[in-house]
């Protein structure tokens, strides 16, 4: 490693204040992706300002039926979590299945959607679910949150407080892993909600994305077969080592199709 | 279980023809489930490997500056910025070898620091040598190479188009398949291809060079060929062979990974060593290892087959052509074990098998458990799956059609006769045992069934051949020494890298002293101690050093026989040793005891034990003779399940019976076979090498290349050892050798793929199915064989 400054504040403000002053510092939630990149020299910020003693961003509670989840908890606390469970179990089924135990120990929700990885996990449920990003300045809505790859509505020096998960009628995911690493090859998340049906794909593309037409099979026939023969186009999609954008293709159909079934 | 009758004389091993029921029999002699010499300390973090080990004062460690480029005249390399970090040491470059610069195990020509030219993304090409790894690193980093590129040549295809070969291709020929194959009822040609396999030891490359006294220098090294390492070194250094000790206690898994590629290694660190005059360590980290060093060969295997109605072969022209990577290697030896194994357990009367060495800009391939023979076995099995399917039958059937067969088709397309041939009756018996013909229906009724998923079966046999195919290398000495209180040091020239060479060869000892395996202490391989030794590879380790080790101790025994003659005033021919003490009649005296009369009597209690392999003689010119001394043998069954909407694709059950002669350890053995298994599995599911446009491999971390792990291995999974089966020939209490033969039997796993895909469709042909099977190619598969 090299030299950097470390904090601990106790405080939201304390960590923005910090992070106000230096655009070269960097908020550490988990370190499983900050840590890798450091070592790498991929990144090398001035300071690292580690959210863990702020005990406000940690946990899960229901607030006037929205299930919050504080950014820093950990995957698994999303996972095992009972209300997560009976309230949106296709969230807590997400949770679960990202990486390893280590990982879901100590990855947190505030790092994988600032960092917005094309293969991860939870942007499929914070688009699926019309989830919202709360930040220490304002209300992002999913459909506005994932830009690009590895990009977000983040502003500099705005960091994510907590995401709020409106209850669905029902929901599910579905994923096909990358045999090695556990990330998403391609991860449909669906969900039937009061708004109308949202379907998610994550994995498959440079970043998050709906699928109208599934959108709207579903909201007249909720069933899988309604999407049997969907098919989204291949042009964007990534190929690389792991899978091909043809392949990729093909997956979201069937991810999708998956993930109705499991839903009920 | 079937029983066979004896097949030979059943104790041309023991001792005396005089024989007194002994006592008590001792504890962990041959044929024992003795637990692995290391087994606890393995878990409890006792057993020691070479990073392991209290790093010597003044110690500095080696990073490496690799070639970006995949192909590349070398102009320049400025260390200026490299040697001005704090804690750098030096920097060494080809220009810093004294001596021969050149590691290459069988062909000159690989220099271990080029020269000249880079011929890989990864090729080392300097190493930086600091007070600690950090820095070293860091300062790698700091090395400008300077470079005009070359154009690369970076996949198989382009090399076999551009007949870019490192060698002239070799040639297996019997019989005239020409004229065979234009006059038989049916033709078919086809062809498959399977990628290369990172060896993925745990423990990766390591090597820690002290320098001594004078020229002298010792280098501890994680290599299976402490020998090679020795000459290697010594050239390197422009010192005797005498001047260099390489010395080896255990190795984190090898797998044939630290058979050529551990002399890079152990090469840069006592280059670096003898420059310095400090102890230099080097150890690779995963990236580092998985990008510089080789892997097992990619191949590209290509068919065109003669046979007749009933799917009988009658002649076979098929092409193997093998991806070297950038040197020459131990390519020789690979391509011709896959020329040897590409008829597996099958008779072809005509026969023509023709190995191209394809040359690549890509990491050297090198040995790997098989060496080849996996690779030229898979050809053979997607031949008969291909026949099997024109003619709308049974797979199994048509291959136990074509099995080797007496009287008059046993010939191997090598000119070697098979005998003892064991595959018929282990078919069927494991045809009964796992319930093949049942499930073979119930499984066939499930697929007329169901859409989405299909489930496949197959049978494969595995015939391997045991004996480096280079008759030289078949030779092994050891050194076995008695102290007076009866305990025993056994050194040999096997290394051990967890497969348990060392507490069964110290179970062969054990067996001879009638003593109990705890009194007998396997040590460190040492080029001091048992020179001039081969590799501990082609499954030979066991083979080898444990006849030597027998001779050694067979030879203490007789000396010390005379003298318990004497103590117990018996006719020697009396004696027998057996519970932990000689005995005649019912006189006995300890084993310890009689160490210490023999040394009062001024006897030698030290000898050393050489063996050869009888029988075996190959003419590489016309490539033919008796490679191999005996053939191990295994089945497997395998049923799989896939999804035909995705490629996913799940083991249900194998069921294994493999033949391991009289083994000297059944715990030890079945390891190795469920090892074998699992890692032959990964080889053809999984596992895959990628590189990008530009030659560099992205796969090199468990985040990208996948290898087997518990969850992998079907639920079901039952291994017999076959039973009453004492080799023929005379190997160590005839035993058979088992590192290497189980890796194929993952073949059946690959073939009920290709089953459950046939399934898919209306049949007439083979799934288009290569390997590795991975999800993707599954699915493209049934998408192919669909109607
Ligand atoms: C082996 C492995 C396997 C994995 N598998 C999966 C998988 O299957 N699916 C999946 O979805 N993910 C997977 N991940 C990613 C993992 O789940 C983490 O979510 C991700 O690595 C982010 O890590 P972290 O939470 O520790 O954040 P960090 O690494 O600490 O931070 C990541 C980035 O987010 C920023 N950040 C952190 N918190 C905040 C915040 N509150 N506000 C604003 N910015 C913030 C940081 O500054 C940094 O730039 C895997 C990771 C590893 C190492």
């Amino acid at each position: 490693m090299y030299q950097f400054d470390y904090h601990r504040p106790t405080s939201l403000d304390e960590a923005a204040q910090i992070l106000s002053q230096d655009d070269e510092a960097s908020l550490l939630a988990g370190g499983q992706t900050l840590l890798p990149t450091m070592k790498q020299r991929l990144a090398a910020p001035s300071q690292l300002v580690d959210l863990s003693g702020i005990a406000e961003l940690k946990g899960v509670r229901e607030d006037s039926g929205q299930i919050i989840v504080g950014a820093m908890t950990p995957h698994d606390t999303v996972a095992n979590d009972k209300t997560v469970q009976a309230k949106i179990p296709g969230l807590a089924h997400l949770a679960g299945e990202i990486g390893d135990p280590q990982v879901r120990n100590r990855g947190t929700i505030g790092g994988s959607l600032a960092n917005n990885d094309p293969a991860s996990d939870y942007p499929g449920a914070v688009l699926g679910l019309g989830a919202t990003v709360r930040t220490n300045k304002r209300e992002i809505p999913a459909d506005d949150f994932f830009l690009g790859l590895f990009e977000t509505a983040l502003d500099e020096g705005e960091l994510i407080k907590e995401v709020a998960f409106p209850v669905p009628k029902k929901s599910a995911y579905a994923k096909f892993h990358n045999p090695a690493s556990r990330y998403a090859i391609v991860g449909a998340f669906v969900a039937s909600t009061e708004q109308g049906v949202r379907v998610a794909i994550t994995g498959a593309g440079p970043c998050v994305f709906r699928v109208p037409e599934m959108e709207q099979a579903l909201n007249s026939n909720w069933s899988a077969d309604a999407i049997k023969d969907i098919k989204v186009a291949a042009d964007d999609f990534n190929t690389d080592l792991h899978a091909s954008a043809d392949y990729r293709a093909h997956l979201v159909t069937v991810m999708a199709k998956r993930a109705v079934q499991a839903a009920g | 279980m079937t029983r066979r009758g004896p097949v030979f004389a059943p104790d041309d091993n023991a001792a005396a023809p005089a024989r007194a029921r002994p006592t008590a029999r001792h504890k962990g002699g041959v044929s024992e489930t003795a637990p692995h010499d290391s087994a606890l300390r393995h878990v409890d973090g006792g057993a020691k490997y070479i990073d392991d080990m209290s790093e010597p004062a003044g110690c500095l460690h080696l990073a490496l500056v690799t070639s970006e480029w995949a192909h590349a005249r070398i102009t320049g390399i400025d260390t200026a910025k490299a040697l001005a970090l704090d804690g750098v040491a030096t920097v060494i470059a080809a220009g810093d070898i004294p001596g021969e610069n050149d590691m290459a195990p069988v062909m000159p020509g690989e220099p271990l620091l080029p020269p000249e030219v880079a011929e890989y993304v990864g090729h080392p090409v300097a190493a930086v040598a600091a007070a600690d790894f950090e820095t070293a690193r860091q300062a790698a980093k700091l090395v400008e190479v300077h470079g005009e590129p070359l154009q690369p040549v970076l996949d198989l295809d382009d090399a076999i188009a551009r007949e870019h070969y490192l060698l002239a291709p070799i040639v297996f020929q019997r019989g005239d398949p020409g004229p065979a194959l234009s006059e038989a009822p049916r033709r078919l040609q086809g062809g498959t291809r399977v990628g290369c396999q990172d060896h993925f030891y745990l423990e990766t490359q390591v090597a820690l060079a002290v320098p001594q006294e004078d020229d002298e220098m010792v280098v501890y090294s994680g290599t299976q060929h402490p020998t090679e390492v020795q000459h290697i070194v010594a050239h390197l250094l422009a010192v005797p062979h005498a001047a260099v000790q390489v010395e080896v206690r255990r190795m984190g898994g090898a797998f044939g990974g630290k058979e050529s590629q551990a002399s890079l290694v152990a090469g840069l660190a006592a280059v670096a060593a003898a420059k310095t005059g400090r102890p230099v360590k080097l150890r690779l980290d995963r990236d580092s290892d998985m990008l510089v060093t080789g892997k097992r060969h990619a191949f590209k295997l290509d068919w065109d087959v003669g046979f007749d109605d009933d799917g009988r072969i009658l002649a076979v022209d098929m092409q193997l052509a093998g991806q070297c990577g950038w040197s020459v290697d131990l390519s020789p030896g690979v391509l011709s074990r896959a020329l040897s194994h590409a008829d597996n357990a099958y008779y072809y009367p005509h026969v023509r098998l023709t190995g191209l060495f394809c040359k690549t800009n890509t990491q050297s391939n090198t040995a790997f458990r098989g060496f080849g023979g996996p690779q030229g076995m898979l050809a053979a099995e997607a031949m008969l799956d291909a026949i099997a399917r024109s003619l709308g039958k049974d797979p199994l059937e048509v291959r136990r059609l074509n099995l080797y067969a007496a009287p008059d088709r046993l010939l191997t397309p090598y000119h070697q006769t098979v005998e003892h041939f064991r595959i018929p009756e282990m078919i069927d018996q494991l045809v009964a045992s796992s319930d093949y013909a049942r499930r073979r229906a119930e499984i066939d009724r499930f697929n007329a069934g169901n859409d989405v998923i299909k489930r496949g079966l197959a049978l494969a046999p595995v015939k391997f051949g045991i004996s480096f195919n280079k008759p030289e290398m078949n030779q092994a000495g050891a050194l076995v020494n008695v102290y007076t209180d009866g305990s025993v040091a056994l050194n040999h020239g096997g290394t051990e890298m967890g497969q348990g060479v060392f507490v069964k060869v110290a179970q062969v000892v054990a067996e001879v002293f009638g003593i109990d395996l705890t009194a007998v202490r396997a040590t460190a391989t040492t080029t001091a101690k048992v020179p001039n030794t081969s590799p501990t590879a082609a499954s030979s380790g066991s083979d080898l050093n444990g006849m030597a080790a027998k001779q050694a101790a067979e030879t203490i025994r007789e000396r010390m026989r005379a003298v318990a003659a004497e103590q117990l005033e018996a006719d020697a021919r009396a004696v027998t040793f057996a519970g932990n003490q000689a005995v005649a009649g019912n006189k006995t005296i300890g084993f310890g005891e009689l160490a210490q009369a023999c040394h009062q009597a001024r006897v030698s209690l030290s000898s050393t034990g050489y063996y050869r392999t009888p029988k075996i003689h190959f003419d590489r010119e016309t490539n033919r003779g008796r490679p191999f001394y005996y053939y191990a043998h295994g089945v497997a069954v395998s049923e799989v399940a896939i999804d035909t909407l995705t490629g996913e694709w799940k083991p249900l059950r194998t069921d294994i019976l493999h033949d391991v002669g009289s083994s000297l350890n059944p715990g030890v053995d079945r390891g190795q076979i469920e090892g074998g298994f699992i890692q032959g599995l990964g080889w053809l599911t999984m596992e895959e090498c990628v590189w990008d446009a530009e030659g560099r491999l992205l796969t090199h971390a468990p985040s990208t290349y996948k290898i087997p792990t518990a969850r992998d291995v079907p639920r079901d999974l039952r291994i017999e050892l076959l039973q009453n089966a004492p080799n023929e020939e005379a190997t160590a209490f005839r035993s058979k050798a088992v590192g290497e033969p189980p890796l194929m039997l993952a073949n059946s796993v690959w073939l009920a793929l290709r089953d459950a895909v046939h399934a898919c469709g209306p049949g007439g042909r083979a799934a288009a199915l290569d390997a590795p099977a991975t999800p993707e190619k599954i699915l493209r598969a049934v998408e192919a064989m669909r109607p």
